[in-house]
């Protein structure tokens, strides 16, 4: 099971990974994630936690370090009506999973929930949704567990 | 039914080496890649993971050190020097410190040229389009995965046509144009896509301006842009849209273009710029990677001549480059700023990322003529940012609050 973070859209990288501070070590960055949108969102989360969001989820800059801390602080996936572009390549490439959101989502934040990656479905006790995973090479990229592992295995295979 | 090829399609055909369609994922080596000194580290930490003696992209690489520059505190010092020493070990061009920001900068020393297909570890990489370059932003491990395997995956993008015509008013620019599209297209209604102007002659529009409009395409979610200013040259048909391609066009007059704000917290949030007259600023930052161009200053210069900025307001005005500073000393600019009691910077990334320079406290407002004005920012996320052209913000600055010229 684990418990959703409901949040709303446009959430940008500037929110998840605030500049000011990118320039520290990711331990220090992960203190500061989200910190303008969820009251204590470092010191709340748990490991397995997923984030049901609105429409363009990470939009702005191309810091990677927006899927990497909420990858580090346990987030286990991010699901969204849709993605801002980079967000979506910078979290394949860092292992965590984006789903696309499809129909309405009735959960309540912090609810528990059960992620169906098989079933490409959400289920709480009184309601579901249905995701779309991504597609193609986005895919093979994050069943490698990101973009390092599988560029080293397209080294190897050349 | 064949059909011919968006400008988009033409550019990574040439680059995979395959007929390239919308849609198509395709492999491909872009011609250039750049990093910098606060996305760039993660970018060497990650290569060193994938295969860090073995460097395979033969095409040019380009370390610029811009965004905390000059470096405020020892780890910003640290992460240049990390970068610095990378670039010269394995034989990258590294530009001289203090040059300038990174996008303008490279289209102004010409590494930046029209037709290639550029990648960097920055959104604002989209700014290419203003040399009719397409520019695309890369996260960190995707540049290191271009470094070491020699190519990288793009999935072609669709195309948005912004077919722009009519004669602009007085104290309206490029910026406004920009705004307008965001209030049309939304922050995320080219996710995705390329973002191809087409800029009639009458516009009256430069090459400034066109950096003005290419870098904020992002902010409307664009994987990459490209700008056609008829005012320079008309032919660009092995670069532009066919005519019969498949793109979605989008039709502006400029002549109907009031100067613009984007008020807080989104450059998706589009008004007037008079709706907005009369609201108090602490501070107006006038200069990034999108405005901090000779006609910006020269822009701000004409509202701040002779006049003072109003007691308590924080002035700052960022040149993009060493070659535009030097320039706006030449014309006199700086002496007009000095003059009004603005403080003038050293090119930098600065405050525009909320990185050093000009960082708000909480509750500021700020009029500036940068790119985002997310939460947080600029700094403490109670501080409050508007988006406007230089003309606005300057004009700003004189009066302590929010001021359209002309109006």
């Amino acid at each position: 099971m684990s418990r959703v973070f409901i949040l709303g859209d446009d959430v940008d990288t500037d929110a998840i990974a605030p500049g000011g501070y990118l320039h520290l070590p990711l331990e220090e960055q992960k203190k500061h994630c989200l910190e303008s949108v969820v009251k204590d969102f470092a010191g709340s989360v748990k490991d397995g936690d997923i984030i049901v969001a609105g429409e363009n989820f990470g939009s702005g800059s191309s810091r990677e370090q927006a899927p990497l801390l909420l990858k580090d602080l346990g987030i286990k996936a991010v699901f969204a009506k849709s993605f801002s572009r980079l967000f979506y390549r910078n979290a394949i490439n860092v292992g965590l999973f984006p789903g696309t959101i499809k129909g309405a989502c009735d959960f309540r934040n912090m609810e528990e929930v059960h992620f169906q990656m098989e079933a490409n479905r959400i289920i709480s006790q009184n309601s579901e949704l249905d995701i779309a995973p991504p597609q193609g090479i986005a895919l093979e990229i994050l069943e490698a567990a990101g973009m390092i592992d599988y560029a080293r295995k397209l080294i190897t295979r050349d | 039914m064949e059909t011919g090829f968006t400008s988009a399609e033409k550019f990574f055909s040439r680059i995979s080496g395959h007929e390239a369609r919308s849609g198509d994922f395709v492999w491909g080596e872009p011609d250039m890649a750049y990093m910098h000194d606060v996305l760039g580290p993660l970018t060497l930490d990650t290569m060193k993971k994938i295969n860090e003696d073995n460097v395979r992209f033969r095409g040019r690489v380009v370390v610029v050190n811009d965004h905390i520059y000059p470096p405020k505190d020892t780890t910003s010092s640290n992460n240049i020097r990390y970068m610095s020493d990378f670039a010269r070990k394995e034989g990258w061009d590294l530009v001289p410190f203090g040059e300038g920001i990174e996008h303008t900068l490279l289209i102004e020393k010409g590494m930046i040229k029209e037709g290639m297909v550029v990648v960097g570890t920055d959104s604002h990489t989209v700014t290419a389009g203003a040399a009719r370059a397409m520019g695309i932003g890369l996260g960190s491990t995707d540049m290191a995965a271009l470094l070491s395997l020699g190519k990288t995956w793009f999935r072609v993008p669709e195309t948005t046509l912004l077919n722009v015509t009519g004669n602009r008013k007085k104290y309206v620019t490029g910026k406004d144009l920009i705004l307008k599209v965001m209030s049309i297209l939304g922050t995320n209604g080219a996710n995705y896509r390329s973002m191809e102007f087409n800029i009639a002659r009458e516009c009256n529009l430069n090459t400034d301006d066109d950096l003005s409009i290419a870098n904020m395409t992002v902010e409307a979610g664009a994987k990459t842009s490209i700008i056609f200013n008829r005012s320079k040259t008309t032919d660009f048909r092995n670069l532009q849209s066919d005519e019969d391609s498949a793109v979605t066009e989008i039709k502006i007059d400029i002549s109907e273009i009031d100067p613009l704000i984007a008020f807080p917290y989104s450059p998706g949030n589009i008004a007037k710029a008079s709706d907005y007259a009369g609201t108090h600023v602490d501070q107006v930052y006038i200069g990034n990677c999108s405005n901090g161009t000779i006609s910006d200053l020269r822009e701000a210069a004409e509202m701040m001549d002779g006049r003072k900025v109003k007691d308590g307001v924080k002035a700052i005005i960022v040149p993009a480059t060493r070659n535009i500073y030097r320039e706006a000393i030449k014309e006199g600019l700086i002496d007009t700023f000095i003059d009004a009691g603005a403080t003038v910077s050293p090119p930098t990334c600065g405050a525009c990322a909320g990185l050093h320079m000009g960082v708000l406290a909480k509750g500021e407002v700020c009029i500036t003529n940068i790119n985002r004005n997310f939460r947080g920012r600029m700094g403490d996320p109670e501080s409050k940012v508007y988006i406007s052209n230089s003309y606005v913000a300057a004009a700003s600055a004189i009066n302590g609050k929010i001021t359209v010229p002309g109006a």
